[in-house]
């Protein structure tokens, strides 16, 4: 909202104050402000100017050759304007004025000498009229342009979001008492109409039918308007606070409203017999005045004449009523509705007017008669020919309740952590309109009309206003001394971070963040098949709507993008990933990690050994258990699954997670050339393992001893069948055992292969005799004998 | 006798000072000081010396004995660090100006600023919590008194789930299950991503980070807030920090407040970044609404406490200098590579 600091001139005395520092203290003490704009600044030495004379040129069909009166002597203008005519006063520019910043000089046109120029408005700065000179009346010539009009103003915006929650800041008149309240002075009186000397006529026909939606319909009837156009003050302040002249009585509504905040109608008093405000029984077509046609929803407030809606309630008029430049009887409405209501109409029409945003921040009812006394004082300072023809017609259904709220000077003080004086405390309240009784350390407050709609209630409301007008610059900053506590640390937030640590520094990959949605149009691309899952109703993107129950179809998208500028790409992710398994209810989120990685260079193997151990890692670091890997009995569940080389991971028998290299579908579409192993951690099936504490183990003292055997198996024999037969062998000293190698030979060993692994002996207690080790060593080989797997001499 | 030891001496000097390899040296020490060597023949000698003699003698044979053991000794080190300098010298000579593929791999931006910030908080003893990301209408709205229709919501621009759930639009959204958990007093932060329904540009994205937090205690007052977050700003900052309090509307707190700090990069004189004004606008804060603590379960009688929200995307895009919020979640490895390292 554009706020004109000649405006607030109307209500408070600002001489002898810095309007550049005031803005500030309003900024500081009240609302966001947004920008200054300082018109008039680039405009000086403008005239009046009389066109004496108007000659035509052969040089050109549109140029004009002028002789203006400056006032003193005529000089020779030459002008475009298609309005020109002789006799006609005019903003005039001479030689050594300053237009839009730029000195005037002396120009020649069309070969002709021209001293100075004659103005639009929009020269002027004063509106977008642009079609010809600007026409000036019964003014001398020579007088300066800026003492006939008030082109010189400070206007500053104020964000409206900062105002959401007031009401009586949607006016000047409310930014007055504000600015009054920051800067000690007095808030002048509205100069309004005394309306009582018209209670003896005629009453309007006025009835409330929804008396939930329609708090208070107010109205007034006027006749013999005859001046159509609005005072050129008038019209550059709605101009400079971003509306527009339309009509004198189009322009008095918007003016109130930006003056008042409270949103008035006019309706052609021709068109209008019986009011009756009513929420509508069905879906009804209403052209509004701008000429668009729309259906109201069922439920809406309109303002019918008899049966017929003339207006939107809050929102807009109707085509069929509206005033016409040359309306001379005027039907006035203000009135006050509810918020909600109009709220939801305006966002079902995606109709939001000045009005109804208004209206949305519940406006004070109060207001109503004071915006009608004000607008037919301003309507007669104009016009001096109207009359007024009903009585005030006021249908009240809905008061809003009177608030007091009992406060003491110490829950003031506590809150705000300052020792403001109470005397302080109570003139503030008294400058923002407050009423204040004190008794003792208490006060009791009585909330003004237009604060009491929602935006004051309770005593930290007060505490607010007494801190703001005080400044909050004024308050010095304080520790608090709190209870020493211990605080304990999530460990599943800390487990992230072991992750993350681990993956970035020991395996290289780069964490990445992706949306919490498919793309399902590059899912279609990368032949990626993901499960229905919950839906966004309303997304911008309607194609990236469904939620992600893995992390997986995501991170492939982000491979695919990278995998164009690099050979080798290792991503992973922390995130979330939802279920929805009874429709209509709440859907269940979990933590996954994701991992991709994928390579031109690196064979497929090398990726799943790196893959393999990460997650070995993770379960490590995290919770000190043992980790395996089981084939994958349901490798359909997501397409991009391997067939042959995928494993559900197992921790403490639960399953954890799932490791695969990339399913050939998906993989051809990425890249055919690229090598890809994916993993998944259900985090919080891992987070609800238990820890193992780890505990030291002596070390033997005695010199260990080692072996190693090679076993002949078939190329397809798991190690884990190994592993299984070591640890079910009972053996007295083995310590520990592992793989040394695995050869493969098509020639020599057909469909064979021989694996060596190395066995450790040691005893805590001796150094082993060759009895002992042999012993152990034959226990081994007994155990592979009775499993039929071969020894390798 | 005499004089034939000290031709042998003299001798084996001789032979000491020429050689000029550790297997020569070797060579002379078998030869000097072994079996068969001269000075054995000596000593072997001295059975014929009478027993004045034999005691004169046999010193003789020692002194000579010790002092050439000695220069040989030190001649054999001589030459032994000779050879090692000859072998250090005719080592292999390696490059160490190729290029190096000394990439690591790369933590997010978003995960490092919010890892700084949390240990920040951790070490004034905050808690430190995790939201959801799907959250109820009343979590993310009614219970930080945003009531239906309330034109606050217009400020966000929400995704609505088809089950009438929604993707939480702001950190708040936890406020309400953390007093539930811990009730008053109480410490805790809690960041975590947020979304909002609208179109992308380098400044506007519809998931981001911001970190919440909270702190509530018997009479907590705006001046704490203040110290507070002067404090707190400056150590994210590593900067002594003004901070300013203007009025700013957030249906959850009462009063609120818009907190702008002294700008960073000029110190407050005014530059590109703060537009000339020397306050550049950094969170939203203020004490939380007494109707907030209720719906909490916490007495707002009792207790007051302030609540404030620091939006991590923008922190990390001022730190690492980066000029487009989309990039954050891109993926493209091309930019995180660059500035994911602790």
């Amino acid at each position: 909202m554009y706020i004109s600091i000649n405006w607030i001139k109307d209500f408070v005395d600002l001489n002898g104050i810095d309007v550049d520092d005031l803005i500030k203290r309003f900024a500081l003490s009240t609302a966001e402000v947004e920008g200054v704009q300082k018109h008039g600044d680039n405009l000086s030495g403008i005239i009046v100017g009389k066109i004496m004379k108007v000659e035509e040129i052969a040089e050109s069909k549109k140029l004009h050759k002028l002789d203006v009166f400056d006032g003193k002597e005529n000089v020779q203008v030459m002008c475009g304007a298609p309005n020109v005519r002789e006799g006609m006063l005019v903003p005039f520019a001479p030689v050594g004025s300053v237009v839009q910043g730029i000195n005037i000089g002396k120009a020649t046109l069309a070969g002709y000498d021209s001293f100075g120029m004659c103005m639009s408005e929009k020269e002027l700065g004063i509106s977008d009229d642009h079609a010809g000179l600007m026409e000036l009346y019964d003014v001398e010539p020579g007088t300066a342009i800026k003492d006939i009009m008030d082109i010189d103003d400070i206007v500053f915006e104020v964000d409206n979001k900062s105002l959401t929650n007031r009401p009586d800041l949607w006016g000047h008149y409310g930014i007055a008492r504000e600015i009054a309240a920051i800067t000690g002075r007095e808030l002048k009186a509205l100069e309004v109409e005394d309306l009582e000397k018209y209670s003896n006529l005629a009453k309007l026909n006025i009835n409330i039918e929804d008396k939930e939606k329609c708090l208070r319909y107010t109205s007034m009837a006027v006749e013999n308007i005859s001046k159509h156009v609005s005072p050129i003050n008038m019209r550059i302040r709605l101009y400079y606070t971003g509306s527009r002249g339309i009509n004198l009585l189009a322009d008095l509504t918007n003016y109130i409203m930006l003056e008042l905040g409270q949103p008035m109608h006019a309706f052609d008093k021709s068109l209008i017999s019986n009011i009756n405000v009513k929420s509508l029984v069905e879906d009804t077509e209403f052209v509004t005045l701008d000429s668009n046609k729309r259906i109201l929803p069922k439920d809406s407030l309109v303002i019918c004449n008899d049966n017929t809606p003339v207006a939107i309630a809050g929102i807009m008029g109707g085509e069929n009523t509206e005033i016409k430049d040359s309306t001379n009887s005027l039907f006035l409405e203000s009135a006050n509705f509810d918020p909600t209501a109009i709220r939801k109409t305006a966002i079902k029409l995606g109709l939001r007017t000045d009005a109804s945003a208004r209206y949305e921040k519940t406006l004070d009812p109060e207001l109503t008669v004071l915006a009608i006394a004000r607008f037919i004082k301003l309507l007669k300072d104009i016009d001096e020919n109207v009359q007024v023809v009903s009585a005030l017609t006021d249908v009240y259904a809905k008061k809003y309740p009177h608030i007091q709220i009992e406060i003491t000077y110490d829950y003031i003080i506590k809150r705000i952590g300052e020792n403001i004086p109470q005397e302080k405390m109570v003139s503030i309240l008294k400058s923002l309109g407050f009423g204040v009784q004190e008794t003792g350390s208490t006060m009791l407050v009585d909330v003004p009309s237009y604060r009491a709609t929602k935006d004051v209630s309770i005593k930290a409301d007060l505490v607010e206003e007494i801190a703001r007008i005080y400044g909050y610059d004024n308050i010095t900053p304080q520790t608090k001394n709190m209870e020493l506590e211990i605080v304990r640390q999530d460990e599943e937030k800390t487990n992230d971070y072991v992750i993350k640590d681990l993956l970035a520094e020991k395996y290289n990959m780069s964490e990445v963040h992706s949306y919490v949605w498919y793309d399902t149009k590059k899912n279609k691309e990368l032949n990626i098949k993901t499960e229905d899952n919950i839906k966004i109703i309303n997304s911008i993107d309607a194609e990236n709507s469904t939620l992600r129950s893995t992390m997986i179809p995501t991170l492939l998208c982000m491979l695919e993008k990278n995998i164009k500028y690099m050979s080798d790409v290792s991503i992973f992710e922390i995130g979330k990933v939802w279920s929805y398994p009874v429709k209509n209810k709440n859907c269940i989120e979990n933590k996954n990690l994701g991992i991709i990685l994928a390579s031109k260079k690196k064979s497929e193997e090398e990726l799943l050994n790196t893959a393999l151990q990460s997650v070995h890692n993770i379960v490590t670091l995290t919770k000190n258990v043992q980790v395996t890997f089981k084939d994958m009995q349901d490798f359909t569940k997501h397409n991009w699954l391997n067939p042959v080389n995928s494993s559900s991971i197992f921790a403490q028998d639960r399953n954890i997670g799932y490791i695969s290299i990339l399913n050939l579908g998906i993989k051809n579409a990425i890249d055919k050339k690229l090598n890809c192993v994916l993993v998944e951690i259900y985090l919080d099936e891992l987070n609800s393992l238990e820890k193992v504490q780890r505990k030291a183990q002596d070390v033997s003292k005695y010199q260990t001893v080692t072996f190693d055997l090679s076993f002949i198996t078939s190329n397809t024999t798991k190690f884990e069948v190994l592993k299984n037969i070591i640890e079910n062998t009972k053996t007295e000293y083995l310590a520990s055992y592992e793989l040394v190698d695995i050869f493969e030979d098509s020639e020599k060993l057909k469909d064979k292969k021989s694996v060596t692994i190395r066995f450790v002996l040691s005893s805590d207690e001796h150094t082993l005799t060759s009895e002992e080790i042999a012993k152990d060593r034959e226990s081994i080989l007994k155990a592979f004998e009775a499993n039929e797997i071969l020894i390798r001499e | 006798m005499e004089e034939k030891l000290n031709n042998i001496k003299r001798e084996i000097e001789t032979k000491i000072n020429e050689a000029d390899s550790l297997q020569k040296i070797e060579e002379i020490r078998v030869e000097a000081f072994g079996k068969k060597s001269l000075l054995a023949n000596i000593s072997k000698e001295m059975g014929s010396l009478s027993v004045e003699e034999k005691p004169k003698v046999g010193k003789m044979v020692n002194e000579v004995r010790q002092a050439l053991e000695a220069m040989f000794q030190a001649k054999k080190m001589e030459l032994e660090e000779k050879a090692l300098e000859l072998a250090m010298k005719s080592s292999k000579k390696y490059d160490m100006t190729l290029p190096i593929n000394g990439e690591t791999g790369s933590l997010h931006p978003i995960t490092m600023v919010q890892r700084e910030l949390e240990d920040i908080f951790k070490s004034m003893g905050f808690t430190v919590e995790d939201g959801s990301e799907v959250e109820t209408e009343y979590n993310n709205f009614e219970a930080v008194n945003v009531p239906k229709y309330h034109p606050a919501r217009d400020m966000q621009d929400t995704y609505w789930l088809e089950n009438g759930e929604l993707l939480k639009t702001q950190t708040s959204a936890a406020q309400n299950k953390i007093m539930k958990k811990y009730g008053a007093p109480l410490k805790a932060i809690f960041p975590g991503r947020c979304f909002r329904n609208e179109e992308l540009d380098a400044s506007h994205e519809n998931t981001f980070f911001q970190l919440e937090g909270m702190m509530i205690d018997e009479d907590i007052s705006v001046a704490n807030l203040i110290y507070f977050m002067k404090n707190m700003l400056s150590e994210v900052f590593k900067k002594d920090l003004e901070v300013r309090l203007r009025p700013g509307f957030f249906p959850f707190v009462e009063p609120g407040f818009e907190l702008d700090v002294s700008c960073m990069y000029c110190g407050g004189k005014g530059c590109k970044v703060c537009k000339q004004g020397g306050w550049i606008e950094l969170c939203p804060c203020g004490l939380i609404h007494p109707k907030v603590l209720e719906m909490g379960g916490i007495d707002p009688e009792k207790y007051t406490g302030f609540a404030f929200g620091l939006g991590l995307s923008r922190l990390a895009m001022m730190k690492y200098g980066i000029n487009d919020l989309r990039i954050l979640n891109s993926g493209d490895l091309r930019y995180l590579k660059q500035l994911g390292n602790k």
